[in-house]
């Protein structure tokens, strides 16, 4: 470690710290043990831990885009951070909020299901508010752009945990033809090697030299690959992990490189080293800052140098602890007192005489009972004796209480779990996918038999290297425990408090209360306490839950369960999910070739599917929408109008039996169609039920061109394709989406025959030459177009398709010949305005995928004669044929200066009270809806039950202020009933 | 997420492919001849149940061909694909492949991480 002191602020005051500290190891150099304040009770708290499995120092980083939540444990310091402290007002010594642990009899479990009930309206008004303001953690970040990138990964073996276990494991497949992928959460590979003293050395070297040369070992191997600062988050089927990197560890965020990668890992073999967490024990007031776990103590000293309080007293009920009781005394530290719940003779020999060595008080067969101190532990009381309890002062409590296999990986994989006596956890049992635990993660918790176990598990890799290391162990071999979830309470007192969820403040009497209000069952309680709810998912303690919950139903663990560990393993920043996804690379963006002509002329665009169209084109900036769409549908009656329909959905369809397939896809006949005949056509679903529409181009028998709306144009080819390859494979078609080969304008209005004329000279245009529904082709430039004489504006209206390279010069060349002509560009609201004065229908609008073609009174189309086409079974079932269904009508204001709303309620009866206390008789809803500049009022098409029946009653339509309009029935053919314009 | 071994292009992730729901059901040769319900039945009515499920996969972001697979619905495991128009494999094939990750009974639900002893 360098000198180099780096400074960064907390709380507004600057702080030094050294390379490679986290911002706790940097707070714990300092002597800042305080560091936030609860969930719920804003009580004082300090850092319990040294990893990822942190309940309680989550702090938020100010220049992060304030970044909320950050584990103080993980995070690395950078000159010029500014760390703030979490949920205190106004600030950390004096908090606002903490008048919540003296109410705190009343926010017991079940608090927020219990209270806040009634009155009505008081939820959202007042309760939701005012909990939002003191529970919760860190505010939400500011906004900010995602640099995230999403990276695959496809390997043979894929070791998670770069510890002593990954270590030994990448080492025996180091220079196989095995493809590995070695992922570690920390910044530097050999987990408890370079944390405890727990092993003296390896191979005769020490551990740091070991660690050393096994990994430029591993580098140079070639076929593993190392990835650091990298937390496995998530195990799914078919071995696909998710990992994330942190790119920007000890470093300010960069402007312009990914500060988190998201690895999506697909491997043959997962092998979990991804060892253990060391979990607490319950006392009085447990939660104090100065409250530590044992390894998280010891890892401070030897990760990052940092002792954090040089006589602490250390709390214990297993073996584990003598490495840390070694580590201090080895500094010259001297514990105040050491306090063992098992019997003296039970205590290992190994710890007993460092005790006497260095004059060290033994309390053996004693507990902590609780502990005391405003804003940090000042005096420990212990129990020595059932009815005698002592105190001493010291600052620090050094807590362990056995230690968890990290199992959460292996249960997202769905393996099976069992409980282990002799441990007191729960540790694999059976693997469901391809994956293999080692080390501590596996249940053993003995090095010596370490090197055995890693040769024997992955013995049937081919070609694997034969391991043989000697591991040199300080202390105790064997992992021995005493089972003790939580200690007696003494005092009585609002502030004295045993938690068991540090994180989400849950006490053990909520637990003890859950279980007496009926939740014994270990889901239900977890959902009624909260326990283990936080992000950090109970890591440290939701083993001992079970333990206590056990201990009150008076079951083994194993029959009380345990709760499911869900993905992801740690907090997954939503940068990182979303990745480069965001703004305008959420989902492609499709533009026409015809884009930027649209852009000069001011066009304001609408996403029709990922399509950019134009809406409507401003004539001057002023001009409203309205304003626009009415000027564009007036002019287009009267002289004529362009629109860039480039975006229909085009798909052609081939082969000898062609004409049978479009039979059976549309509703309509194509055998008597003439070639190079067109014809409006209808697709339905099996169920009857309309699916899109478009004109079918027949060219002949043996060739079609069908067009498609713009959204279904995906959907129409994925349709025809399963029922040509399901269905009917021995039929003789092929079919392709040519939608993007193609640029298509429509041009219609009466004048629309004279611009043609104009633009292809050569072309003869009249009725007899060129009549309604009928299409040819031509050459054009260099090129070859396709007309068709077909309308979706009920005037008399042509469409021209041309390869995209030369429709810009088309479509210029178009309005060169109609400047005399007031030719207006169009958009897809004139458009919906025009086809609605027709009674057009768009699917999608006026139809949801329960209206049949009868409802829409399309019955002309559908080929009676056919045998069959696909939903023509269904078009006479009972419930079809049904003469009250919603059917497709038109309305009209009775009074012509009223506009009817789209999506509006269509009702009979007049008056609505207010407020509305019966439910009102729904009849249908308006579907589209327009002010029509020609006939100078409202027009609207609605689906309401008997429509055809209602045709010229009088009926009602709501307005969104409560009120009603008197409408009429009319048939839906608003302008031209005869097509005499279309025709013309 | 899990693989799929498209017979036409090999294994492949999920997200390449369209589930088509159950397989083997073959749309009525003369609709015309056969009642509302027996229709109704073909459109609207398909097995679920928890165990093997023969269905109807494609591939649609590959090679836009469809195929059967025989999936075990209680682990999500794919145990065979075939093309269209080849003979279903007899259900005795997967009779050992039914039991799920924690044992669980073969109808019900079950949601057990902890092996019962």
């Amino acid at each position: 470690m360098s000198d180099n002191k780096i400074y960064f602020k907390f709380d507004g005051k600057r702080y030094g710290g050294n390379e490679g500290d986290t911002i706790a190891s940097a707070l714990l150099r300092n002597n800042i043990k305080f560091v936030g304040r609860s969930f719920k009770y804003h009580r004082p708290r300090g850092i319990y831990t040294c990893g990822i499995e942190e309940p309680n120092a989550l702090v938020q980083i100010i220049n992060e885009h304030n970044e909320p939540n950050v584990r103080a444990t993980v995070k690395k310091i950078y000159e010029g951070m500014v760390v703030k402290s979490q949920n205190r007002w106004p600030s950390l010594k004096r908090d606002f909020g903490s008048i919540n642990n003296l109410l705190s009899p009343i926010f017991s479990a079940g608090f927020y299901y219990k209270t806040f009930m009634g009155p009505k309206g008081f939820w959202k008004k007042v309760y939701e508010p005012l909990i939002r303001r003191t529970a919760g953690l860190g505010k939400p970040p500011k906004e900010f752009r995602s640099k995230s990138i999403h990276i695959h990964h496809n390997v043979d073996v894929l070791i998670v945990g770069g510890g002593l276990s990954g270590l030994l494991a990448a080492k025996k497949l180091a220079g196989t033809d095995h493809d590995v992928l070695l992922i570690d959460r920390d910044d530097c590979l050999g987990g408890i090697l370079k944390n405890t003293k727990k092993i003296k050395s390896i191979d005769n070297q020490r551990t740091n030299t070991w660690v050393e040369k096994t990994e430029w070992l591993i580098k140079n191997s070639k076929n593993i690959k190392i990835l650091k600062n990298t937390t496995v988050t998530t195990y799914n089927f078919d071995n696909h992990l998710v990992a994330f990197e942190d790119k920007s560890v000890g470093k300010p965020p960069d402007n312009i490189k990914p500060e988190l990668v998201l690895h999506k890992i697909r491997t043959k073999h997962t092998i979990l080293a991804n060892g253990h967490i060391e979990r607490f024990i319950s006392f009085r007031n447990n939660d104090l800052p100065g409250v530590m776990l044992a390894a998280s103590f010891e890892k401070y000293i030897h990760k990052y140098g940092v002792v954090p309080d040089q006589n602490p007293i250390i709390f214990t009920n297993n073996s584990s602890t003598f490495s840390l009781l070694k580590s201090l005394v080895d500094l010259g530290h001297k514990p105040r007192a050491y306090v063992d719940v098992r019997d003296q003779k039970k205590i290992e020999k190994e710890t007993l005489e460092l005790l006497t060595k260095y004059n060290i008080p033994l309390y053996a067969k004693s507990e902590i009972e609780g502990c005391d101190g405003k804003n940090g532990v000042q005096k420990v009381s212990i129990r020595i004796k059932k009815n005698e309890i002592i105190k001493i002062k010291t600052s620090m409590l050094c807590v362990s209480g056995g230690f968890n296999p990290d199992i959460h990986l292996f249960t997202q994989s769905k393996g099976l779990i069992k409980w282990d006596d002799s441990l007191l956890t729960f540790k694999p049992d059976k693997s469901y996918q391809n994956t293999i635990t080692l080390g501590s993660v596996s249940g053993n918790f003995s090095y010596e038999k370490l090197i055995g176990e890693i040769n024997k598990k992955l013995s049937f890799l081919q070609g694997v290297n034969h391991l043989e290391s000697t591991l040199d162990i300080n202390g105790p071999k064997k992992f021995q425990i005493k089972e003790l979830w939580e200690t007696k309470h003494e005092k009585k007192s609002f502030w004295s408090k045993s938690f068991i969820d540090l994180q989400n403040d849950v006490t053990t009497k909520d637990l003890k209360q859950a279980i007496l209000e009926g939740f014994n069952r270990i889901e239900h309680l977890k959902r009624f306490t909260t326990n283990s709810m936080g992000t950090d998912q109970g890591k440290i303690s939701s083993i001992n839950a079970l333990g206590i919950v056990s201990k009150i139903l008076k079951k083994n663990v194993s029959e009380v369960g345990t709760t499911i560990y869900r993905p992801p393993y740690t907090p997954v920043s939503f940068s990182a999910i979303a990745g480069r996804s965001t703004y305008e690379f959420y989902d492609p963006e499709r533009k026409t070739p015809l884009h930027t002509w649209h852009v000069n002329n001011n066009a304001v665009f609408e996403d029709v599917g990922q399509w950019k169209r134009p809406w409507y084109f401003k004539k001057h900036t002023n001009e409203t929408m309205h304003e626009a769409v009415q000027r564009e549908s007036k002019q287009l009656r009267e002289t004529a109008g362009i629109l860039d329909g480039s975006t229909l959905g085009k798909i052609e369809i081939k082969g000898r039996d062609a004409l049978t397939f479009i039979n059976l896809m549309y509703t309509n006949s194509f055998t008597k169609l003439k070639p190079m005949s067109a014809r409006y056509a209808l697709m339905l679903g099996e169920d009857g039920m309309v699916k899109d529409d478009g004109i079918v181009c027949k060219i002949n028998d043996q060739h079609f061109i069908a067009t498609t709306t713009t959204g279904g144009a995906a959907n129409v080819l994925a349709h025809m394709e399963e029922y040509a390859q399901t269905e009917w494979p021995d039929m003789n078609v092929y079919m392709n989406s040519i939608t993007e080969q193609f640029a298509t304008f429509n041009i219609s209005g009466p004048k629309s025959r004279v611009i043609m004329s104009r633009v292809f000279n050569d072309i003869d245009f009249s009725n007899d030459k060129f009549p309604f529904m009928t299409f040819q082709n031509f050459n054009y430039l260099d090129t070859q177009i396709r007309i068709l004489r077909a309308s979706f504006t009920g005037e008399l209206g042509y469409e021209i398709y041309i390869p995209p390279k030369y429709a810009l010069r088309l479509w210029q060349r178009i309005f060169f010949y109609s400047r005399d002509l007031d030719l207006v560009p169009y958009g897809t609201e004139t458009m919906h305005l025009l086809r609605a004065e027709k009674g057009y229908i768009i699917v999608g609008q006026d139809t949801d995928g329960t209206v049949t073609p009868l409802d829409l009174n399309l019955n002309w189309m559908i080929g009676k004669k056919k045998k069959d086409f696909i939903g023509k079974r269904s078009l006479t079932r009972s419930d079809i044929v049904r003469e009250n269904r919603k059917q497709l009508v038109g309305l009209i204001p009775l009074d012509k200066t009223y506009g009817i709303e789209e999506g509006q309620h269509v009702i009979e009866k007049e008056n609505l009270s207010t407020p509305i206390k019966k439910p009102v008789e729904m009849l249908g809803h308006v579907t589209s809806s327009y002010f029509s500049p020609t006939l100078k009022h409202s027009v609207a098409m609605a689906l309401i039950r008997g429509g055809k029946r209602k045709i010229g009653s009088q009926l009602y339509v709501s307005t969104s202020d409560l009120n009603t309009i008197p409408v009429e029935v009319v048939e839906t053919s608003f302008i031209d009933p005869k097509n005499e314009r279309m025709l013309l | 997420m899990f693989i799929i071994n498209c017979p036409y292009c090999g294994e492949r992730d999920q997200s390449e492919f369209s589930n088509g729901g159950e397989a083997h059901v073959a749309r009525p040769k003369d609709p015309e001849q056969i009642n509302d319900r027996e229709w109704s039945e073909y459109v609207f009515v398909r097995a679920n149940p928890k165990g093997i499920y023969y269905e109807r996969w494609v591939h649609t972001h590959g090679c836009k061909k469809w195929f059967n697979a025989v999936r075990n619905t209680s682990t999500d495991k794919i145990l065979k694909v075939y093309k269209l128009g080849e003979a279903p494999p007899s259900i005795k094939e997967f009779k050992n492949t039914l039991k799920s990750p924690s044992g669980e009974p073969e109808v019900g639900s079950g949601n057990f991480t902890v092996k019962k002893t």
